[in-house]
């Protein structure tokens, strides 16, 4: 039973990105008749075999109010900063500094992380340098930072996409997972202040 | 000018605008990852708003859904290029330090060289007495 079962699966798995394949054949056909579509899912299906893609599980949750949230937030967050380095650009270029911080991320599913880091590439201001996986960690320069005191700025705005993107897109033990890094990581950092 | 016109008036210049910023970034600022997210970022918005300048002066949805696909290919592409070509300038050491607050990179990569260092040297202290 359950060797006829895993093709079947895994079949099912490469689904998503057939159905993707499709939609974009339709779309640069500019046609969604049933023969683009069926000549479409035939591309796709003969390119994924050719291509021998690894399949990938792919673990994720859709949440289409916080998705919208998301992409608002880097629609806005796009046009403001892109403002605001046009502004440093003009202005002083020469004395714009940055910084490369360290921040541990929370999550540790790869499909998230990858998320984290390419959205963090995305928007203005902040760019991933490295990724260290096995420590959990990620290393952004960001970018206008004058001084110290921006510093926490930029890992708070760090620890900040990397909540949006859990939430939108996480599983439940996505979730739980984060929440419980979360508080550990609070728990530390009180701790290390109470030390000090 | 209907309206349609005048949405394309408004997109479009100011997409050429923010094209205009991210290539003077590139020439004005003086360090390769202040160049990059100059050039990079204004760029992806530049492009987005040059094509909905466009949308607008096409007939109908059907024919404005190939530039959707432009920009999303775009998002998708653009981080990728960008963070593979910050990490090959930081590992080649064109990141000058004057120009960083911080570089907390930079300390964790000397701590684990150092970590690295004691765990080669710890067999040849065992052999050694």
């Amino acid at each position: 039973m359950s060797a006829y079962r895993a093709p079947a699966l895994r079949l099912l798995g490469r689904l998503p990105t057939v159905l993707w394949l499709t939609v974009m054949w339709a779309v640069l056909w500019g046609d969604f008749s049933p023969g683009t579509l069926v000549a479409g899912a035939m591309v796709g299906a003969g390119c994924y075999a050719a291509a021998k893609l690894p399949h990938l599980p792919v673990r994720l949750r859709f949440r289409p109010l916080r998705v919208a949230g998301l992409v608002g937030h880097i629609a806005l967050d796009l046009l403001l900063s892109s403002v605001h380095m046009a502004y440093h650009t003009l202005l002083h270029p020469a004395r714009v500094r940055g910084a490369i911080v360290a921040v541990p991320l929370r999550t540790d599913s790869d499909l998230l992380m990858a998320m984290v880091s390419a959205g963090l590439s995305l928007v203005t201001g902040s760019q991933t340098i490295e990724l260290d996986r096995e420590g959990g960690v990620i290393y952004v320069h960001g970018i206008p930072i004058h001084d110290e005191s921006d510093v926490p700025k930029l890992r708070r705005s760090v620890l900040r996409t990397e909540e949006m993107y859990v939430r939108a897109f996480g599983t439940r033990d996505d979730i739980a997972q984060f929440e419980a890094a979360e508080r550990e990581l609070a728990g530390a950092g009180a701790a290390a202040e109470e030390e000090r | 000018m209907t309206a349609t016109d005048w949405a394309t008036a408004v997109l479009m210049p100011l997409g050429a605008l923010f094209a205009l910023t991210g290539t003077i970034g590139m020439v004005r600022f003086p360090t390769l990852l202040g160049r990059m997210h100059a050039s990079t970022k204004p760029d992806t918005v530049a492009l987005v708003l040059i094509l909905a300048g466009a949308a607008f002066q096409l007939p109908d949805l059907r024919s404005a859904l190939p530039l959707a696909l432009v920009a999303v290919f775009q998002f998708m592409t653009m981080p990728v290029l960008a963070q593979t070509l910050g990490r090959v300038a930081y590992s080649r050491g064109m990141v000058v330090s004057e120009h960083l607050v911080t570089d907390e990179l930079a300390d964790d990569l000397a701590k684990r060289e150092a970590e690295e260092g004691r765990a080669a040297e710890d067999p040849r202290r065992a052999e050694a007495p």
